[in-house]
């Protein structure tokens, strides 16, 4: 009757620790691969012109051999053109733009995702399911769209002036179509319906207001979730490239990422300074390493399980 | 396929670092063409002993041999073996058909055989109709139907099943555990089944392997294993209601519990514990008997009276629990209030020393 | 007390719905508008914008322009190919992931670093390391004894620049997939893996039958998302070619930097309704993709 066993010839011990270490080796190559990208860029960074331009490229450099001319150099003031006496890259001006836009739009997301969560996964109110499926349908529509319509709105809000823009003027352009967020709003909810309802019932009967509720429970409960969304829509400003550029008139205004592009490139003869742009490149990914290492756990968690319930 | 295991060991590592023999140096061997029951309480390692067997587990000491070959170190899809998992883990996502089909594909069985196979497998358990359904779309006693066609369908050397009645209503407990032996007498394959229920044991197996802590207590046909229990686990455990444990001794060849003597015995002096089955007790008419108590309640089914008796329970008295039960014939009238003397079938009492094991 | 209720939800939801009222719904609706405008010029008029009527022929000027062309040429070639690779791809790592016993918390979060970083400036290091004479990616070719190629130089064919995009592309896009994947994959009850090894699958048989049917809702929501952003592609090939959207000018272009290069240039009477031509294209390609790949699915996803 039995047909399918197979003799005790091979060691499986053997195959399985032959298996393991291919798996192994896979990972880490893949590792690798994901790493390289940083590890060329500090590497660029710290080369000087005569090391960049050498063939076959190094691989290394000791660290007592770093050249730090790329990062001083900057710093230094620009001697001509439309950028005269401003420093080459600018990073404190675009990375206090980029704290303060961060800032002020994820403090706006916050109340504006909080409040519609709440009534979404809370209150029941005719129509409902309706808006509710509108406002999720949003999200398949490329943001870019948008743009076009958005950019003379801000426009005729006087905030886009190419001549007198006021410092004002270009956060608020900045930061005000960014002060909501749908999937956050999704995310949040889904964390509020777990809130069992008995809760809220119980909260009634003691005679708390919706909004008391919502302050003393719901907000403690979904702390986890909430801190999650502040970390990830803080992070967002740093690659925000193409709207900043759009609605300032003045360098001075803009982002970290704007700061980035076309900065070094020589308009006279083509060539492109790699070192100072790994440098700034550097500058400006170190920040954000910093916080994701920071707060790994919960940046980790909320964008799996965002992924997951999405 | 007879298996047999030696010295089979498994340890866990608990959070806390501490070690768990849940399968504490077992040497088994099942005969071939048998449905054997694994019985014991949550926690004996009865599972873990399926799980090696499986090799879905790895054991830390000890051999495995499936007839002549050892499989000790096989992985799971080497073994031949059929499971049925206690969820039984059908694939959500095929139909009947499919799920049976599996194992065959992966096989590499011919494609028309295979077909013809799933079918046959499909009828077997009776499930000829529903080949083309999701396993969502059935009861749970056709999912459990599918679940042994899926692991029968290869021809497994041995058919091993996980705590397979657990999750099934009382009545189709009944009508399943019939079916699974009459399965397993048609196909003649060597059946290992665990369960913590004594009487679904009983009931289908041709023999049982009664564990605790690891370690194999008594193994042998069930009403032998009832019979003639090796100690007092294997006592408490196998029957309903429990046996009753009286406190009592032997003095000068005769048996007493807490000074009423109730039989004979020729072992030396010494303090004992007696196991009485409940269907141990005769009402002594004559009233000659010493044992005599007032009964608290009766409960009569059918033509069983059970007898409750309350004693009061300190310090060195005839019960460590606070009652026992005495199953009567129901042509007794015995009334709530009743004072009964009892007479006690030779048979059905067991005696064990204090650490719990059969003197003979 | 009903219509007191509906009363107080509505002013929770005020200040989502005003906003997106303002930036989102009346946006998207105006974008069909401007798409019919006649020679408009949107900031004429202090900022009222200027027209001389309606018009469906801004559609037929994108149509005949060799760069929409180029743009539409590049978007599909970079989400066709790109998609469905990283997806394959995540898959494979968070299976490797998932049956390893040691350093998997390791691996996820140097997996996961992509996700965090700034795509311009990882764009840049990656244009420094495809450059043709000091770049890593033809050193490492060398090492196989491939001469070296110009990827992204003045010099690169349509192809290495399209390799190139497609490979930082991918880079970038696998941290968010591995992550989703492995958490997918927890979710899976472990016996159906147990049951598949005694059903004598092998890992492949395993993969194939059991783990990607079972994660398949994941798997369309994952393609559905990442076809979307990659349709959407601009970021990336700022960061590798810089405002020139190509080796040679333009020749890296997708729909989005089409949209807004006409957008910045809307000091011409007409530009800016050819972005928004262009952009409702983009749109209604985009639904198409959703739409289609929901359908497919539906008749593959049978759970």
């Amino acid at each position: 009757m039995s047909e399918v066993f197979v003799k005790n010839e091979k060691s499986y011990k053997t195959k399985k620790i032959i298996s393991n270490v291919l798996v192994y080796l896979f990972l880490a190559a893949i590792a690798i691969t994901i790493l390289v990208p940083f590890y060329w860029m500090l590497l660029t960074s710290v080369k000087d012109a005569i090391m960049i331009e050498q063939t076959p490229p190094l691989l290394f450099i000791k660290p007592s051999e770093w050249k730090l001319l790329n990062y001083t150099s900057l710093f230094d003031l620009v001697q001509s053109g439309p950028r005269r006496g401003q420093p080459l890259f600018p990073f404190f001006t675009y990375m206090k733009n980029t704290i303060v836009i961060s800032i002020i739009t994820t403090i706006g997301t916050s109340i504006t995702t909080i409040l519609a969560a709440y009534a979404f996964a809370r209150l029941n109110f005719k129509g409902r399911d309706v808006v509710f499926g509108i406002i999720i349908a949003t999200m398949m529509i490329p943001g870019e769209i948008f743009i076009l319509t958005n950019f003379l709105t801000v426009n005729r809000l006087g905030w886009y002036d190419i001549m007198n823009q006021t410092y004002m003027d270009a956060i608020l352009a900045m930061t005000l179509p960014f002060m909501t967020s749908v999937f956050y709003t999704f995310y949040l909810r889904q964390t509020f319906k777990q809130i069992p309802n008995e809760l809220y019932y119980a909260a009634k009967v003691d005679g708390t207001t919706d909004f008391k509720y919502l302050l003393k429970v719901m907000i403690p409960v979904a702390m986890p979730t909430i801190v999650t969304i502040i970390i990830l829509n803080s992070m967002g400003a740093w690659s925000a490239y193409i709207w900043p550029a759009m609605v300032t008139t003045k360098d001075s205004y803009r982002l970290v990422s704007n700061g980035l592009r076309g900065a070094f490139t020589d308009t006279s003869t083509g060539r492109t300074d790699y070192g100072q742009q790994m440098a700034s490149a550097t500058l400006v990914t170190l920040p954000l390493l910093i916080v994701f290492f920071t707060f790994r756990k919960q940046i980790m968690r909320g964008v799996s399980r965002s992924g997951i319930k999405g | 396929m007879e298996i047999k295991m030696l010295d089979l060991t498994k340890i866990f590592v608990s959070k806390d670092k501490k070690e768990v023999h849940a399968v504490d140096h077992v040497d088994l061997t099942i005969p071939s063409g048998k449905l054997i029951g694994l019985l014991g309480p949550s926690g004996c390692g009865k599972s873990t002993t399926l799980y090696l067997i499986a090799g879905l587990l790895k054991q830390n000491q000890g051999q495995i041999f499936f007839g002549e070959d050892e499989v000790s170190d096989m992985p799971p899809e080497k073994r031949g073996i059929g499971l049925v998992f206690q969820n039984y883990a059908l694939y959500p996502h095929m139909t009947v058909r499919e799920n049976i089909l599996f194992p065959l594909e992966n096989l590499k069985i011919e494609k028309t055989e295979a077909k013809e196979r799933t079918i046959e497998m499909a009828q077997l358990v009776g499930l000829g109709e529903m080949l083309d359904r999701k396993p969502k779309e059935l009861s749970g006693g056709q999912q459990q139907r599918v679940a042994i066609a899926r692991a029968l369908v290869k021809k497994p050397r041995v058919l091993l099943l996980d705590e397979p009645l657990s999750n099934l209503d009382a009545r189709l407990r009944l009508q399943t555990r019939e079916e699974i032996k009459r399965i397993q007498r048609e196909t003649g394959i060597t059946t290992v089944f665990v369960t913590h229920d004594q009487e679904e044991a009983m009931s289908i197996s041709d023999e049982i392997v009664v564990m605790k802590d690891g370690v194999i207590q008594q193994m042998g046909e069930p009403q032998e294993v009832y019979d003639f229990p090796i100690n007092m686990f294997v006592a408490q455990f196998l029957g309903s209601p429990q046996i009753n444990i009286f406190n009592g001794e032997i003095k000068d060849k005769k048996i007493y519990a807490n000074g009423m003597m109730i039989g004979k015995s020729k072992l030396p002096d010494q303090p004992i514990k007696i196991g009485i089955r409940p269907e141990g007790f005769i009402v002594d008419k004559e009233k000659q008997s010493e044992f005599k108590f007032e009964i608290d309640l009766v409960e009569t089914i059918g033509r069983d009276t059970t007898l409750i008796i309350e004693v009061p329970g300190n310090e060195g008295s005839l019960l460590d629990k606070l009652t026992f039960k005495a199953i009567v014939d129901a042509s007794e009238h015995i009334k709530a209030g009743d004072w009964v003397h009892f007479n006690i079938k030779p048979d059905k009492m067991h005696l064990f020393n204090l650490e719990g094991k059969l003197l003979k | 007390m009903e219509t007191k209720n509906n009363l107080r939800a509505w002013l929770y939801l005020a200040p989502m719905l005003l906003l997106m009222a303002v930036f989102t719904f009346y946006p998207l609706f105006n974008a069909f508008v401007i798409s019919f405008y006649k020679d408009y010029l949107p900031l004429a008029n202090d900022g009222a914008g200027s027209i001389t009527g309606y018009t469906i022929a801004n559609y037929g000027v994108i149509f005949k322009n060799q760069l929409f062309w180029q743009s539409l040429k590049n978007t599909f070639v970079l989400a066709l190919v790109s998609v469905p690779l990283s997806i394959i791809i995540s898959l494979l790592i968070s299976v490797a992931l998932k049956s390893i016993p040691k350093l998997k918390g390791f691996f996820q979060t140097v997996f996961f670093l992509p996700y965090v970083t700034n795509g311009i400036a990882v764009g840049m290091a990656f244009a420094v390391m495809f450059h043709r004479d000091y770049g890593l990616f033809n050193l490492v070719l060398s090492w196989f004894g491939i001469t070296a190629l110009d990827w992204i130089g003045g010099t690169a064919s349509w192809w290495a620049q399209m390799g190139a995009l497609m490979i930082f592309t991918i880079w970038e896009s696998l941290a968010f997939k591995i992550l989703v994947f492995t958490s997918g994959l927890q979710n899976i009850d472990k016996q159906y893996y147990d049951a598949a090894k005694i059903d004598h699958a092998t890992k492949w048989t395993i993969f194939k039958r059991i783990t990607v049917p079972l994660l398949s809702p994941l798997i369309l929501y994952i393609s559905i998302t990442s076809m979307i952003g990659a349709l959407k592609a601009y970021n990336s090939v700022i960061g590798l070619f810089g405002e020139r959207l190509g080796a040679q000018p333009y020749s890296m272009i997708t729909i989005v930097a089409f949209v807004y290069k006409y957008r910045s240039d809307f000091s011409f009477q007409g530009f800016y309704s050819y972005a928004a031509s262009a952009a409702i294209i983009l749109f209604f390609i985009t639904l198409l993709f959703s739409v289609i790949q929901t359908v497919v699915s539906k008749k593959r996803i049978h759970y």
